[in-house]
C-alpha cells in the first residue's frame, strides 16, 4: 500500500493490503494446508431424506477405517435452542443415529490416504433402512398426518410466533386492499470456496486444533469444546483465508466434530474437504411462502399488513444462530422503513425433510423485503398511483430520526425519501412510460429498505440462542520497531478488514497501514468474539480498534511528553509522532515503542504499567443496531416470448454512514447485489415430493456470471449514525436485499399492460411465460 | 468427488485404439463431457484410452467440395477458422458459443458428436450440416450420415467397438443462408431449445430442431416452415406434447426465430 | 495398472511425478507439486476456479487427468513471474477491487490474460462474454471486467492510456 492521494485513514480508499498474495495464489485456503500422516475423510452420506437407520455394514477388513456414531461414544449432538417461547430444539447428531431426516444427512465418516481411496471405501459400505414417508411441502409439514421428523414433538415446526394487532375495521375504511400468494425460491449460499476442516491433536499442549473455514472461530470453538467434552483451554480453531461465507460458514459443522473425534482416536491429523456436491446438499436458505394482504388510503397510505408466512427451516436447528432466524424477524422486518399502523403476523418455522438453513446475507430481510415490495406495487396499481408515490406517502421522514416504529426498531439515522428521490431521478421514468405505450415490455421497479445491522446484547438476548454478542474487543500492541499489531476475534473472508482496520488504526494513531498489522482467525491469538455475521465488523471491530488505540495513544502521549521533558497536556499524537502543541518538538511513536521495550531506564516514573498493549472493548449505545437504507431501481425488458428477463438499467442509492472505505463498500454492495440478482432470475434448488435434491451441479444451480450482472449505477448518502465510532454502519447484507423485489417490480411493471404478474422467485423464464400465458388464458 | 479408479493408455495408432475401445476401454478426448461424469463417479470405466495422440486425430482436409473434420478437432480450433470458406464461417459462429473458451481449448468435435447429450451444440448443428461421421471398428471403416448418428440420450449409432474418426461435412457455396437460434438462461449453459435452417440456393431448404431431451428433429424439406412458418412451426413443436408448454413455446420462437435468419435480406 | 509415472513441465520446471491415473491435474499441482494457488471450485468444469494454461492455452484443470498431462508444459499462477500483461492485470485487479475473498481470482487472472493477448479489440460485452466461465460470488464482476477492459484499452496503440 503506497501513499494514496485520497489518504489513507476512514473514508479514504486505499489499495487493499490483503490484495497481493491472493493475486500471486499465495492464498493460504483450509484446502492448501496439509500435515504429514494426515488422513482424508470421505462422509457416507444418506441418498434418501427420512429413513429409520438399521444397520451400515462396512467393508470386510476395512472395518477400522468406517467409523459411524457408534464408533465414536462420548461426543454430544447439536443443540441450537432459543429463547423464545414454544421453542422445539432439535438434537443433531454428528452423524446420523437411529434415523436419516435428509439427502446428504452424513452417516459414516471414511478415513483413507487419499480423498479418492476415502471415497472407495464409502462406495461399498452397504446401508440397510427403512424408507419412510418424506415432508418435503412446508406448507402442509404441520398437517396432523404429516409423518414426525423429531418423533417426541407434536408437529413439524420448530416455532410459530404470531402478532395481533386488529386489522378487522380496515375493510370499511381503505381505498385498496390487495392480497397476494408469493413464495421465495431454496437457495444456496455458494461460496466459491467450500467447507474445510483439518482436525489435530497437540499432544504437549493437550488442544485440539481445528483448522477450518469458518466465519466465527470463537463461537465454533465454543461449541465444539461443548459437544467434544473437552474445556475451552483445549480447543483452538484456526480460520485461515476463506473463500466466501455469505452466512454459509456462520456454524458448528458435524464434519468439524466428526474430524476432531476421529484426530483424537486415530492419533493422526485429518482433513475433510467438502466438495460441490457435499455442498449444494448441506444447507439451504430463504425458502419462505407468504399470504400477505395490505390496506391502503386513497394517498397509498398504509393502514395494514396482514401476513401468514412459512419458512422451510429443513430438519435441523443449526448451531449458533437456530432454525427460526429467518420465520421470527418476519413480522418486525415486514414493517421495513415504513410508517406503519397495524401489523398482523403468523409465522411458522416449518420442520421438513431437506437441510437445515442457514441465514444467508440478508438473512429474512430478502424474502420480506420482496413481499412487501411487490404487495406495495400491486397497491399502487390498484390505485393508479405510481410505486414512488406510495413509498413516499409511507417512508419515515428524515425529521422523525431517530424513529421507533411499531414493532419497536429503532431506526438511527438517514433520510430514507431523498434515496427514493434521487434513484428514480436517474431513472427517466418518462421514456419508459414512452416506450410501453408503443407496446414495449419493459418496466422500472423500485425497492426501499433499511438493514439493521451490528445489532447486540439488546436484540439478541431476547432471542436466547447459543450466544449473545456483548462488548467486541480489539487488542493493539506496539512492537519494538513501531510496527502497531491489531488483534481482532471477527474474521475477514473478502471483507478487507486487514485493511480497512489498518485504516481505522491509522486514522487514530497516524501510523502508516503498511506498518500496522491486522491479525485475525486464530482463537490463540484473538479476543473472544461472536465474529463476522449480521454487517457488525465494520462498527464493532471498528469501534474496538479505535476504542484500543485511543487508549495506546494515551500512554504513548505519556511517554513522548516524558521523553520531551513537556506535560502530557502539551503533546498530542497524530501522523505517527507524539507533537509538542507548542513547537515543532516531537518523538516517533516508533521512539516511544524502542523507548518502553529497549530502553526502560528513559521511561518516567508512574508510566503505566500496562506499557503498549491494549485490549479495549467496544459497544455502541444503544446497542439496537445501526439502519444503513437504499433504495434499488431498475429497468428490466421482457421477452415476451420466451420469458428471459434482460436487466437494462440498475441504480442504487444507498446510506451506510460514514463510509470507512467507499472502495470496498461499493465492492460489499456489487457483490450482494449480485447475489439478489441470483435470487431474483436464477438460483433454485428444488426439491421432489420425496425429498431429493434436483441440482446436484452448478450447471442446474445457476449462479450469475459475468453477462448477467450488469455495471450497476451507485450513489452513495452519507448520513452519519449517531451511535457509531465514526458514525459507521453495516452495510454487508444491503446489496443483497433488494434485487428480487426491484426486479420483480420492473418485470410486473412491464406485464401490467398484459394484466399479468409473478409472483415466484426465481423470475425464470418459464415462470414469466407461464405469468403471460395465464394473463391471456383469463383474457381470452 | 474423485473418480472410481482407472488405468490410462495411450494409444499411437488408429487400430491399437480401437482394440482397446473393443476390449472396453473408453475413449478419452477431450473429457470435457467425460470429466464431469468420472468425478461424480457416474462414469467407472477400468481404463481410458487417449485418443489425443493419434495421427490425423484433428485437422481440416478439403477435398472434393467435402470438409473432413478430424475427432479430435477442437471447439477453440474450429471458432479460430480451422475449417475453411462458408462452412467454416458457420461452424466458427456455433463453436464460439460451446461452453467457455478454456473448455473449447480441450473439447473436441468428435467427442461432442460421440457423447450425444441431445442438448450439445454440434448435435443439433452437424445434421443440420448434412454430410457423414465416419466410424471406424474392428472391421474397418463405415460411414453414417449424421442425420441418424444421434440415435438416442447419450446413444449413438457407433457400436461399441467403434470409434468416431472424422466428420465429413459439405464445404456450402457462399450464398448459403443459415439460420441458428438457441435459448440459454446463460452464456456458456447447455441450450434448452435449439433450432438450426439452412437453405442452399437450389435445394430444399433443411431444419434441425434440438436439444429436445431426445435426438433431434430432422427435417429434410423444410419447405412449409419457410413457407407458412406461424402455422408450421406450431405443428411440429405439437409433436413433443412431454415438453412442458415452456419449452414448447420456446422451440416454436426457436424455429420462428431460425427461419427469420435464413430470409433476412 | 493403477499408478503411472508421468513427466510434465510445470512453469518451466520439468518434473517426473509418480500418480494415480485418476487423479485430476488441479489436484495433482496442488497436492504433489505444492503449487496451491490453483483452486478448486466444483470439479465439474463449470466454476473455472481450477483454470490454468496448459500447452499455452487456458483450461479447466479439475476435468484434466493425469495420463494426459504426460508431455505437457503447463502454467499455474505461480508461473507468471515476469509476464507484462500478467502484471498488467495484477495492477488493474488491485485498482479495480476485482477481488474479494480471492479464491476465484487466479483462475480468472488466467482466463482473463487469455482475453487479452487472444482477443485485442475485444469490448465490455465480448470481455463478459468471454469471462462468463469464471463465476465469483463475492464481487458482482464489475471491478474485474473493469480490470480487463482497462488492461486491453492501456495496450492498444492509439488510446490515451499509458
Ligand atoms: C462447463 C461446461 C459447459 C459445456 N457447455 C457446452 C455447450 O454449451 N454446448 C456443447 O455442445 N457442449 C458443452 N460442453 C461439452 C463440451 O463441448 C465437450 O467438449 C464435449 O461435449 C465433449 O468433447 P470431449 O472431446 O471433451 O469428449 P470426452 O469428454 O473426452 O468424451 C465424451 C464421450 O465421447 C466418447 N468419445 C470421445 N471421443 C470419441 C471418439 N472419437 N469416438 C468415440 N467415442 C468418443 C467418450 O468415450 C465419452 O463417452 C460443456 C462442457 C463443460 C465442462
Ligand atoms: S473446479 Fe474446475 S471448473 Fe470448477
Ligand atoms: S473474490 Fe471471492 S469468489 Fe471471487
Amino acid at each position: 500500500m503506497t501513499a494514496e492521494p485520497g489518504g489513507l485513514g476512514v473514508g479514504a480508499s486505499p489499495r487493499r493490503k490483503e490484495d497481493a498474495r491472493f493475486l500471486h495464489g499465495r492464498g493460504r485456503f483450509v484446502a492448501d494446508i496439509t500435515r504429514p500422516g494426515m488422513l482424508e475423510v470421505a462422509f457416507l452420506r444418506s441418498p434418501i431424506a427420512h429413513a429409520r437407520l438399521l444397520a451400515v455394514t462396512k467393508p470386510a477388513g476395512q472395518e477400522k477405517r468406517v467409523f459411524t456414531i457408534a464408533d465414536l461414544d462420548g461426543i454430544g449432538t447439536i443443540r441450537a435452542n432459543s429463547a423464545l417461547p414454544g421453542f422445539r430444539v432439535s438434537e443433531q447428531p454428528a452423524l446420523a443415529k437411529d434415523k436419516v431426516r435428509h439427502v446428504g444427512e452424513a452417516i459414516a465418516a471414511c478415513v483413507a490416504e487419499s480423498r479418492a481411496a476415502a471415497e472407495d471405501l464409502a462406495a461399498i459400505c452397504v446401508l440397510d433402512y427403512e424408507a419412510l414417508p418424506a415432508v418435503s411441502d412446508m406448507r402442509t409439514a404441520c398437517s396432523p398426518t404429516a409423518p414426525l421428523l423429531h418423533e417426541s414433538w407434536s408437529m413439524n415446526a420448530f416455532l410459530e410466533t404470531r402478532r395481533d394487532d386488529d386489522v378487522s375495521g380496515l375493510d370499511a375504511i381503505a381505498a385498496a386492499k390487495v392480497t397476494r400468494t408469493l413464495r421465495t425460491s431454496r437457495q444456496c449460499m455458494a461460496p466459491i470456496e467450500g467447507r474445510g476442516v483439518l482436525a489435530e491433536w497437540d499432544p504437549r499442549l493437550e488442544q485440539m486444533i481445528v483448522t477450518t473455514s469458518t466465519q466465527m472461530p470463537h463461537v465454533t470453538k465454543s461449541g465444539l469444546a461443548d459437544c467434544l467434552g473437552l474445556d475451552e483451554g483445549q480447543v483452538r480453531i484456526v480460520s485461515p483465508d476463506v473463500g466466501g461465507g455469505f452466512g454459509y460458514k456462520g456454524i458448528l459443522l458435524p464434519e468439524e466434530i466428526v474430524c476432531a473425534s476421529l484426530a483424537i482416536r486415530l492419533g493422526r491429523p485429518v482433513r475433510w474437504l467438502e466438495d460441490r456436491f457435499e455442498q449444494l446438499t448441506a444447507a439451504n436458505c430463504r425458502e419462505h411462502h407468504y399470504v400477505i394482504t395490505a390496506w391502503a388510503d386513497r394517498a397509498g397510505k398504509l393502514l395494514g399488513v396482514e401476513c401468514d408466512a412459512i419458512v422451510d427451516a429443513g430438519a435441523y436447528s443449526s448451531y449458533p444462530f437456530g432454525a427460526c432466524l429467518e420465520a421470527a424477524q418476519i413480522g418486525s422486518i415486514l414493517p421495513g422503513p415504513y410508517i406503519l399502523p397495524l401489523l398482523r403476523c403468523h409465522t411458522v418455522s416449518a420442520c421438513t425433510n431437506k437441510p437445515p438453513i442457514l441465514p444467508y446475507r440478508g438473512v429474512a430481510r430478502t424474502g420480506v423485503c420482496y413481499a412487501m415490495e411487490t404487495t406495495l406495487d400491486a397497491l399502487a396499481r390498484q390505485l393508479g398511483i405510481m410505486p414512488q408515490a406510495i413509498r413516499l406517502a409511507n417512508l419515515v421522514p428524515a425529521t422523525a430520526m431517530p424513529y421507533r416504529n411499531l414493532v419497536g426498531k429503532v431506526f438511527d439515522s438517514g433520510d430514507y425519501p431523498e434515496s427514493l428521490r434521487r434513484a428514480v431521478a436517474a431513472i427517466d421514468v418518462d421514456k419508459i412510460r414512452a416506450r410501453q405505450a408503443a407496446g414495449e415490455t419493459v418496466g422500472f421497479g423500485l425497492a426501499t429498505f433499511c438493514e439493521q445491522g451490528a445489532h447486540g446484547t439488546s436484540v439478541y438476548h431476547a432471542w436466547g440462542i447459543p450466544f449473545v454478542p456483548g462488548f467486541e474487543q480489539a487488542y493493539a500492541r506496539l512492537a519494538p520497531d513501531g510496527v502497531l499489531e491489531l488483534r481482532v476475534g471477527v474474521h475477514s473472508h473478502g471483507q478487507g478488514l486487514e485493511t480497512t482496520l489498518a485504516q481505522v488504526a491509522h486514522e487514530i494513531l497516524g501510523i502508516h497501514p503498511d506498518q500496522v498489522r491486522v491479525v485475525h482467525g486464530d482463537t490463540a491469538l484473538t479476543p473472544y468474539s461472536t465474529g463476522t455475521w449480521g454487517s457488525r465488523a465494520m462498527v464493532m471491530a471498528g469501534g474496538a480498534v479505535a476504542e484500543a488505540c485511543r487508549q495506546l495513544a494515551e500512554r504513548v502521549a505519556a511517554i513522548g511528553a516524558a521523553l520531551m521533558q513537556v506535560s502530557g497536556a502539551d503533546v498530542r499524537v497524530a501522523d505517527g509522532k507524539v507533537q509538542r502543541t507548542d513547537t515543532d518538538g516531537f518523538v516517533t511513536i516508533a521512539d516511544v515503542a524502542r523507548t518502553w521495550y529497549r530502553t526502560p531506564q528513559n521511561l518516567p516514573p508512574g508510566v503505566n504499567k500496562g506499557g503498549l498493549e491494549v485490549t479495549a472493548g467496544y459497544r455502541p449505545d444503544p446497542d439496537t443496531g445501526t439502519h444503513s437504507y437504499a433504495c434499488h431501481a431498475v429497468v428490466a425488458r421482457v421477452d415476451t416470448e420466451t420469458g428471459a428477463v434482460v436487466l437494462e438499467d440498475y441504480v442504487v442509492v444507498e446510506d451506510g454512514g460514514k463510509l470507512v472505505n467507499p472502495m470496498i463498500v461499493d465492492g460489499q454492495v456489487m457483490g450482494g447485489l449480485a447475489q439478489g440478482i441470483g435470487t431474483a432470475l436464477y438460483e433454485e434448488m428444488p426439491y421432489d415430493t420425496e425429498g431429493q435434491p434436483l441440482a446436484a451441479t452448478l450447471a442446474d444451480y445457476l449462479l450469475p456470471g459475468t453477462t448477467d450482472v450488469p455495471d450497476v449505477r451507485l450513489d452513495h448518502m452519507e448520513t452519519l449514525s449517531p451511535w457509531t465510532t465514526f458514525g459507521q454502519k453495516g452495510i454487508g447484507e444491503s446489496g443483497a436485499i433488494g434485487p428480487p423485489a426491484a426486479i420483480v417490480n420492473a418485470i410486473n411493471d412491464a406485464l401490467a399492460g398484459l394484466g399479468a404478474e409473478v409472483m415466484d422467485l426465481p423470475a425464470s423464464p418459464s415462470r414469466v411465460l407461464a405469468a403471460i400465458q395465464a394473463a391471456r388464458a383469463v383474457k381470452a | 468427488m474423485k473418480p472410481a479408479v482407472f488405468s490410462y493408455a495411450r494409444p499411437k495408432s488408429w487400430s491399437d485404439a480401437v482394440k482397446l475401445v473393443a476390449s472396453g476401454a473408453r475413449a478419452g478426448a477431450g473429457t470435457q463431457s467425460l470429466g464431469p461424469l468420472l468425478n461424480l463417479r457416474l462414469a467407472q470405466p477400468d481404463m481410458i484410452a487417449d485418443l489425443r495422440h493419434l495421427p490425423d486425430y484433428a485437422g481440416v482436409v478439403v477435398s472434393g467440395g467435402v470438409l473432413r473434420i478430424g475427432a479430435g478437432t477442437t471447439h477453440a480450433a474450429i471458432e479460430d477458422g480451422a475449417v475453411p470458406g462458408r462452412t467454416g464461417e458457420i461452424m466458427a459462429g456455433v463453436a464460439r458459443r460451446i461452453a467457455y473458451r478454456p473448455v473449447r481449448n480441450r473439447g473436441t468435435i468428435g467427442g461432442s458428436l460421440a457423447h450425444a447429450d441431445p442438448a450439445a451444440d454440434w448435435v443439433a448443428v452437424l445434421p443440420a450440416l448434412g454430410g457423414t461421421a465416419i466410424a471406424l471398428g474392428l472391421r474397418g471403416e463405415r460411414r453414417v450420415p449424421l442425420a441418424g448418428f444421434v440415435t438416442g440420450i447419450f446413444e449413438t449409432a457407433l457400436a461399441s467397438d467403434e470409434l468416431l474418426r472424422a466428420v465429413e461435412v459439405p464445404t456450402l457455396p457462399a450464398g448459403v443462408r443459415w439460420g441458428h437460434w438457441k435459448f440459454c438462461r446463460k452464456v456458456g449453459e447447455f441450450s434448452k431449445v435449439t433450432a438450426c435452417v439452412l437453405s442452399v440456393p437450389g435445394t430444399a431448404p433443411r431444419a434441425v430442431l434440438a436439444a429436445l431431451d431426445r435426438p433431434p428433429l430432422v427435417i429434410e424439406d423444410a419447405s412449409a416452415l419457410l413457407d407458412d412458418t406461424e402455422a408450421e412451426a406450431a405443428r411440429i413443436v405439437s409433436a413433443f406434447p412431454e415438453l412442458g408448454e415452456w419449452r414448447r413455446a420456446v422451440a416454436q420462437t426457436a424455429l420462428r426465430k431460425a427461419v427469420a435468419a435464413v430470409k433476412q435480406p | 495398472m493403477s499408478r503411472i509415472s508421468i513427466s510434465l513441465t510445470v512453469n518451466g520446471e520439468r518434473t517426473e511425478v509418480e500418480t494415480e491415473p485418476r487423479e485430476h491435474l488441479a489436484d495433482l499441482l496442488r497436492g504433489r507439486l505444492m503449487l496451491t494457488g490453483t483452486h478448486v471450485g466444483c470439479e465439474h468444469g463449470v466454476c473455472g476456479a481450477c483454470t490454468v494454461e496448459i500447452d499455452g492455452v487456458p483450461a479447466r484443470s479439475c476435468i484434466t487427468y493425469a495420463g494426459s498431462c504426460d508431455g505437457a508444459s503447463v502454467r499455474t499462477i505461480e508461473g507468471f513471474g515476469d509476464d507484462t500483461v500478467m502484471a498488467a492485470l495484477r495492477e488493474a485487479f488491485m485498482q479495480e477491487h476485482a477481488l474479494q475473498c480471492g479464491y476465484c481470482t487466479p483462475g480468472m487472472l488466467v482466463a482473463a490474460r487469455d482475453i487479452v493477448l487472444r482477443l485485442p479489440e475485444a469490448d465490455e460485452a465480448r470481455v463478459r462474454e468471454e469471462l462468463a466461465g469464471n463465476l465469483c460470488r463475492c464481487t458482482g464482476y464489475r471491478g474485474i471486467v473493469r480490470a480487463v477492459l482497462g488492461v486491453l484499452a492501456a495496450r492498444r496503440p492509439r488510446s490515451g492510456h499509458v
